[in-house]
């Protein structure tokens, strides 16, 4: 009867890591006596292991010591020797372990800052015993996230072997693929049936445990070439293992297709002769029919933040050679802005190309070229080095930002590039704008997005008109925004662009807006971002952009905290597509915390020349709100005002519920 | 305190609890029953111990209060995390009425109110008292019970 054997309170060691979540381990952390032997006990009753210490000094010390000591980690928010919150972000950075808070404050902010430290839960005192007969879960859920990572290492691995010859790609890629998609596959499925040696596995395959948990992404143009190849020969159902990994798949061949589209779109074949290697992908045109956009859902390509980088990295540099810019950085906004200097290779300035590659085929003036050189100038420097979250948020920013960096060219540029939607101008067909719109949005849910601002330099109008073209409620506010700049034709495209992508409502997921938040959107951005008058309403779309973006990494950290937080709520109410994929999105996305903050934090350094606090709460969020309002037209001040977050408290504006917040940051 | 739990106790032949817990209700609340409820066979004297460890602890953290309230004169962020502190040991055994008082320095804190500051932490030392009696007397009918009188605990 289990009364008794929790009477005996001791259960035998080697049985307890059999019979897990009985025997986990458990470290917690409180100065308070009372607290922490209380805590003690309840957690000997769930059958838990427990190590107990009053100080933080120590607690880390024993964490250092051995990692694998323990499996989740309770702390108390306020401890006179460590701030729980620094606790919090050391443990997850050096040893990634869930780490779950405690505290008597249950105020919103406390508990927010705990989600934005990367807390996988918050806890309030005097705790439950049903709370914690609930904490394993925490615990499985970091170690599938962690497996996730190092199966996309492994992926990459298997794909490794150096063919440059594109000819040979697809003999290449034929023999090999059933290999490398089974690999993959199938090494998925070990880590599945080894729980045991998760730890094991992980560490070997992730180079350096100890680090900050970031993906090492090499992917190579050959890789992505044979990858594509493979997929488009093999079909993307070949590709056995789980939904995730098919998905992955589907949403690499899906941006690469969608890339060359662009490409096309602006260059015409000029840039394809360019790109020798994409030659192999230009079959893949295709994909950039809503079917590619419908693959593209924010599932799985924000699983998780260790996730991501590596998953949009392959995705957002298709046979980009400047992948190699991606390994150890991550940041597929870098690669992407190097592969657009590819994709458009122009001769010249290579940045300048894309500037080039747009104004021809958008009409752009040379201000627009300007502000898309100093744009990627920006994100290269920006996003380096950031991981997922960076990727994602930066891709956005990027995407809404590339307009608005050069401050004295801004308005005039946003103004150039809204009215581009350039459905109307160019010889761009509507199809190619769905696909660019398609892609913008892939791209931009999968950071790609990086490359896309290139071409979105001219679709702006685009980016936002994701939002919309996305979300079914807010297609009216943020997407009827975009329109609304756009002539009506272009409008048209993109309303069909909306209805044929079902798919792309997945990410819309991402970008979703949940109704009641639409208001707050329509306050940035007023909907009118994209209007005429750009002039106005360029510092709004922007804002509404990086309002969204900056709620994205509290969002996903948020949503991980079980239902102590009402934003799951919220998530769990949006669109059913949205829902789904936000929810998956953000229960990939566990653990994210602390790499995840920081990291989102320096996208909004759009202007590269802000300094952002690695601590920096997403609370800017609310600093965003307030500054929306004002409705500041200086690109300056909107910058600054992202910027501006405060490192140590956290500034919940009045305007934005909790809820409210949290939606917004669900929507991502 | 959830039906369930009245359910249980009372099948577990601990009515004579529940008419204590009534007796007592506003100075121990629910939270006290999970203490009691962590007493077992494995830590037959949780209770005592917890509390004992409960009004040694609080009176570190009082008289950390008093010292700051003299000390650091409308220091509010100081007293507030004192009183923060204290507050979470109230909420871990129970002592709820002890804990409404923390509550209330605590908003006096936030207000700038040195006066409320110090007529809520005299109610604070008040409700420390009166609880550490209740619990004194509480713990002597359990000795007096006898080794026995673990499983039934007294009325309080």
């Amino acid at each position: 009867m289990r009364a008794a054997e929790e009477r005996k309170g001791v259960v035998p060691a080697a049985r307890r890591r059999d019979q897990f979540p009985v025997g986990m381990r458990v470290l917690a952390v409180d100065d308070d006596p009372v607290c922490l032997k209380v805590l003690e006990t309840l957690l000997l009753r769930c059958q838990y292991h427990v190590t107990t210490t009053n100080q933080a000094a120590i607690a880390l010390k024993m964490l250092r010591e051995n990692r694998d000591m323990f499996d989740l980690v309770i702390s108390d928010v306020h401890m006179p020797d460590m701030d729980g919150f620094k606790l919090l972000e050391l443990v997850g950075l050096e040893m990634d372990l869930p780490v779950i808070m405690l505290s008597v404050n249950g105020e919103t902010k406390t508990v927010l800052k705990g989600i934005t430290h990367g807390a996988c839960d918050y806890l309030l005192k005097p705790v439950r015993i049903e709370e914690l007969r609930n904490i394993w879960q925490h615990v499985i859920r970091r170690k599938f996230s962690t497996r996730d990572r190092a199966n996309l290492d492994f992926y990459e691995e298997c794909n490794k072997p150096p063919n440059a010859d594109s000819d040979h790609v697809h003999g290449h890629v034929t023999c090999g693929s059933p290999d490398q998609s089974g690999r993959p596959s199938k090494k998925r499925k070990e880590y599945c049936s080894e729980e045991e040696d998760e730890g094991e596995v992980n560490t070997q395959d992730i180079d350096d445990p100890s680090a900050p948990k970031k993906p090492r992404v090499v992917w190579s143009v050959e890789l992505h070439r044979k990858f594509v190849a493979a997929v488009n020969q093999l079909g993307i159902d070949t590709c056995t293992g789980n939904d995730k990994y098919r998905l992955y798949l589907k949403r690499l061949s899906a941006v690469a297709s969608q890339q060359v589209s662009i490409v096309a779109a602006l260059g015409g074949r000029d840039p394809f002769l360019h790109m020798g290697g994409f030659e192999g992908l230009q079959g893949y045109q295709a994909f950039t029919s809503s079917a590619a956009l419908s693959s593209f859902t924010p599932h799985g390509l924000l699983n998780s933040p260790r996730n991501n980088p590596a998953a949009l990295g392959t995705q957002g540099v298709p046979a980009s050679k400047s992948i190699q810019t991606m390994s150890g950085s991550h940041t597929l906004s870098h690669s992407i802005n190097d592969a657009n200097k590819y994709h458009l290779s122009l001769p010249g300035n290579q940045k300048g190309n894309l500037g080039q590659g747009l104004a021809t085929s958008l009409g752009q003036t040379q201000m627009q070229q300007k502000w898309i050189h100093e744009e990627t100038d920006d994100l290269s420097t920006i996003l380096s080095g950031n991981g997922l979250s960076n990727g994602m948020s930066g891709t956005l920013q990027s995407v809404t930002s590339s307009p608005l960096l050069p401050q004295e060219l801004a308005e005039c540029t946003q103004a150039k590039i809204v009215s581009q939607p350039s459905i109307r101008t160019s010889s761009v067909s509507s199809e190619h704008i769905e696909g660019a719109v398609g892609v913008s949005s892939g791209l931009l849910e999968s950071r790609v997005s990086q490359q896309s601002t290139i071409p979105l330099s001219g679709f702006s109008a685009n980016g936002l008109l994701i939002h919309g073209s996305f979300n079914n409620t807010c297609a009216n506010k943020l997407g009827g925004t975009s329109s609304s700049c756009a002539p009506a034709r272009s409008s048209n495209d993109l309303m069909v662009a909306r209805d044929t992508k079902g798919g792309a409502s997945s990410f819309g997921g991402a970008m979703l807006l949940p109704p009641d938040t639409e208001q707050k959107y329509l306050n940035f951005g007023g909907g009118n971002g994209l209007k005429q008058k750009f002039d106005d309403r360029t510092a709004d779309s922007l804002f509404d952009l990086k309002f969204v973006w900056s709620s994205v990494p509290s969002s996903q950290l948020a949503s991980n905290i079980g239902a102590h937080h009402a934003m799951s709520q919220r998530w769990n109410n949006s669109s059913s597509n949205s829902s789904n994929i936000g929810a998956r999105m953000i229960g990939q996305a566990t653990s994210s915390g602390s790499t995840v903050i920081p990291q989102m934090k320096t996208d909004f350094l759009v202007s590269g020349d802000m300094a952002m606090p690695k601590n920096a709460s997403d609370l800017s969020i609310p600093k965003l709100q307030s500054e929306l309002s004002s409705s500041s037209c200086s690109f300056d001040g909107l910058l600054n005002s992202i910027v501006k977050v405060e490192k140590d408290d956290v500034t919940f504006s009045d305007d934005l519920g909790c809820g409210d917040f949290y939606s917004l940051g669900a929507c991502i | 305190m959830s039906l369930e739990r009245i359910v249980s106790r009372v099948t577990s032949n601990q009515s004579r609890k529940l008419a204590g817990i009534a007796k007592y209700r506003g100075y121990l609340d629910e939270q006290f029953c999970q203490v009691e409820d962590l007493q077992d066979e494995a830590s037959p004297n949780f209770v005592e111990e917890v509390v004992t460890l409960f009004f040694k602890d609080s009176g570190r953290l009082m008289s950390n209060i008093e010292q700051a309230l003299e000390k650091y004169p409308r220091d509010f962020n100081r007293w507030d995390t004192y009183m923060q502190q204290l507050k979470g040991s109230c909420s871990s055994i129970g002592a709820s009425r002890m804990k409404n008082e923390c509550m209330s320095f605590r908003d006096s804190c936030g207000q700038g109110n040195v006066e409320g500051c110090m007529r809520s932490f005299q109610k604070v030392k008040r409700e420390h008292a009166v609880l550490r009696q209740k619990l004194e007397s509480y713990f002597q009918l359990l000795r007096q019970a006898g080794p026995a009188g673990a499983a039934t605990r007294p009325v309080m």
